[in-house]
Order: structure tokens, then sequence, then C-alpha cells
């Protein structure tokens, strides 16, 4: 039987440590990914996943089941992201993206890292995301965060809205003009005609 | 690219499709942003049916929407990381040691200032409510009016019957005698003053 993610919420209010597992378990992958197209950092993006669902279950209390989870969630989660990478700017240090893709063991890094062992196919793809996620990475935060939220995280213009504390039409006109730019960047690094 | 912003911004100014017969698309859309969500379908149905006939018509339309779906296809090519298998375990973890930690600091000292706390809390909500009855009070009922008037004059009342009571001084009271004499009830009082002369006060007579 599926429960809602709502009603996970309420019990995990009561201190119920199952339905908080069952909720990390739905939300871990989406939510790593979410966070890692933000920062670009895979190690800063798991650190900052964990802290988001310590968030969740310390304000469990507060929840009210008539808000959704997911973009409650979200919420936290982009707050998270901005202030990162309102630290980083003032640190004024830079995170380069690894040659090495995330969640891959050492041996097959090292492999994936030596382009003798490779595919034609693969290594063209492998080039591809990292030219996609570099591109991302160049637009604007209030740009990239929508584009990802609406075209990864699967959510309504609305909930966008809340999650930026905009007004609609400014989420369309965000969402307009990333795709704009995301295009630009592509034909610019030879992908895209 | 150029084309489509410069029409974009005099279509602005436009009414959003006039007529979709006409071949120039700066008629029909008011804003390009409507194609973005055309594509993510967050358009009202009427909105959706009206550009779809658009782009029937209009190539340039038709192609943007085919560039802004391309690069949503390349959007997803990105692919996904995979979560590292330990992170669910290491999320309980800290969530266990953050309600351990919670549980040592729900001490008898913590019970204690909860209470207090909570005994403020409902002090306060008492005095808020208590403040807004008034407000209402004052604001719909006349009656308040009058309660508030009939308290006031009782206070000038008892001031008043308290300054004339106390004319003669710090006195003391004293119930005589009382007897029955045809019918009638003689009650007779005697102050009896802290300060020599003793002197009798009032005496009267009270119907039956």
């Amino acid at each position: 039987m599926f429960v809602s993610d709502e009603d996970l919420m309420v019990k995990c209010s009561t201190g119920d440590m199952s339905a908080f597992e069952l909720l990390v378990r739905r939300y871990q992958n989406p939510l790593i990914n979410y966070i890692h197209r933000s920062i670009d950092d895979y190690q800063r993006a798991e650190d900052l996943s964990q802290e988001t669902f310590l968030r969740v279950f310390k304000s469990a209390n507060r929840y009210e089941p008539t808000a959704s989870f997911k973009s409650w969630l979200y919420t936290i989660a982009t707050n998270l992201c901005r202030n990162e990478i309102r630290n980083r700017t003032r640190r004024n240090t830079y995170f380069f993206e690894d040659l090495v893709e995330e969640g891959e063991d050492v041996y097959h890094a090292n492999i994936m890292q030596d382009t003798r062992y490779l595919p034609d196919s693969l290594l063209e793809k492998k080039e591809q995301r990292q030219i996609i996620r570099k591109a991302l990475a160049q637009l604007p935060e209030n740009q990239r965060v929508a584009l990802t939220l609406v075209t990864y995280q699967d959510l309504r213009y609305e909930e966008v809205a809340k999650i930026l504390g905009c007004s609609v039409g400014a989420v369309k006109a965000l969402i307009h003009r990333a795709r704009q730019k995301m295009r630009k960047l592509l034909i610019k690094a030879g992908i895209a005609e | 690219m150029s084309r489509f912003t410069s029409t974009n911004r005099k279509g602005k100014l436009k009414t959003e499709f006039p007529d979709v017969s006409d071949s120039t698309c700066e008629a029909h859309l008011a804003s390009r942003d409507e194609l973005s969500a055309y594509i993510d379908k967050e358009l009202p149905t009427w909105k959706r049916h009206l550009i779809r006939r658009h782009l029937k018509t209009c190539m340039i339309c038709a192609n943007e929407v085919q560039r802004l779906q391309q690069t949503d296809d390349f959007l997803c090519r990105s692919g996904e990381i995979e979560v590292s298998n330990d992170f669910l375990s290491s999320v309980m973890a800290r969530v266990s040691d953050a309600t351990k930690y919670q549980r040592q600091y729900d001490s008898l000292w913590s019970h204690v200032t909860r209470f207090i706390g909570a005994s403020l809390g409902w002090t306060r909500h008492g005095l808020m409510f208590a403040d807004k009855l008034r407000y209402n009070i004052r604001t719909r009922s006349p009656v308040y009016i009058f309660v508030l008037t009939f308290a006031v004059f009782t206070m000038v009342g008892a001031t008043l019957y308290q300054s004339s009571s106390s004319r003669f001084g710090q006195s003391v009271h004293v119930l005589k005698k009382s007897q029955e004499l045809n019918g009638e009830k003689l009650i007779s009082f005697e102050v009896i003053q802290h300060e020599p002369p003793k002197r009798l006060l009032t005496t009267y007579l009270q119907q039956k």
C-alpha cells in the first residue's frame, strides 16, 4: 500500500523512525542530484543532502500536512544551496568538477580517465555529460534552480514559484531564459546545432 | 534569435492571439515565455489549444518550440549520479545522534523550564484573550459602555462614602444594644474614638 509523503511526515512527527527512513529512501537520489546540479560538487552535495534530511526530521513537528512535502524539502535544500554558494563567494574559493564520475569506484575511475580503454561512443557520452553539466553551472543561480526543479525534479511552476518566492510569471520567464541560454552554451560547445 | 526578440517586444503591445491566420508570429504570442510553458504543459487548455493551432501555421514559432525541446532533451542526457550505499545509514546515524542529544537535554531542569515557558505562554494567551474580549465588547456592544459607566459610578460612590464615613477620623463603630419598644426597634450605635472624649454619633429608629 502506497503511503503519501505527507502521511509519512505526520508519522515522523510522532517519532516514527521507519517512516522517516522510507522518506529518505524515496528522496535521497533526486535530492543529491538536485543539490549536485546546483552547487557542482559531489562531496558537498552529499553533506548538504544529509543536512537537509536532518532539518526535515528536526522540524517535523512544525510541518503542516496542507503543504506539499516535496516543495518543503526542496525549499530547505534550495536555501542550503544558496548559503553554500554565498559562502563560496565570500571565501573566494571555486570547486572544479573532478574528471571522475561521481559514484564510481577508484579503479573504474582510473580506467575512465585513461581514454585508451574507452569505446568512442562511451567517451563521447561522458564528454557530452560533462559539457552539459558545465553549461548548467554557468547559468545564473535563479535560472539554474528553476530549470533544474522543472526539468529534473518534475515540479510544477507554482511549486517552483513558492520555493523561489516569486510569481508564476517570473518562473515562466526564468525557465525560458535559462533554456535559451543553455542552447547558446551548447551551440558554443559544439553539441547542439 | 534577434528576430524573435524584436518581434516578441512588439508583440507584447498587441493583444494575445488576435488572429491565428496571420502569418507573422509577433501578432500571436504576447510573450515567448509561453512557449516554454507550453512545452512543460503548464498552460490552461484554451491557451494550449490556441498555441497548437498557431504552431501549425507559423514556422518561426514551430522552430522555436523544436529548439526548446531539443535543449530539454540535451538536459535529460546529463545523467543521474548514483548515491553511495552508505548514504542512508549515515543520515540515520546523524538523526539518531540528534535525538540522543535531545533526550539527554530532556532532564528535570528542562521539564521545569518548559513548564514555566508553557505557563508564561498560557498567561500571555489569557492576556491576549482578555484584550481581544475587551476590544470586542467595546467596539461591538453598547452594554460594555453601560457596564463601564456603572463601574465608574460605583467606584466614585464608594470613594465618596468612604470619605464621608471617615469624617470623624479613625473610629470604631460598636453596636451597643437592641431593644423592643412597642413594636419599634431601637438601635443605637456608639462611636468609640481612639482619642477621648467618647461621643454618641447616631441613634435612629427602624420600622419593623
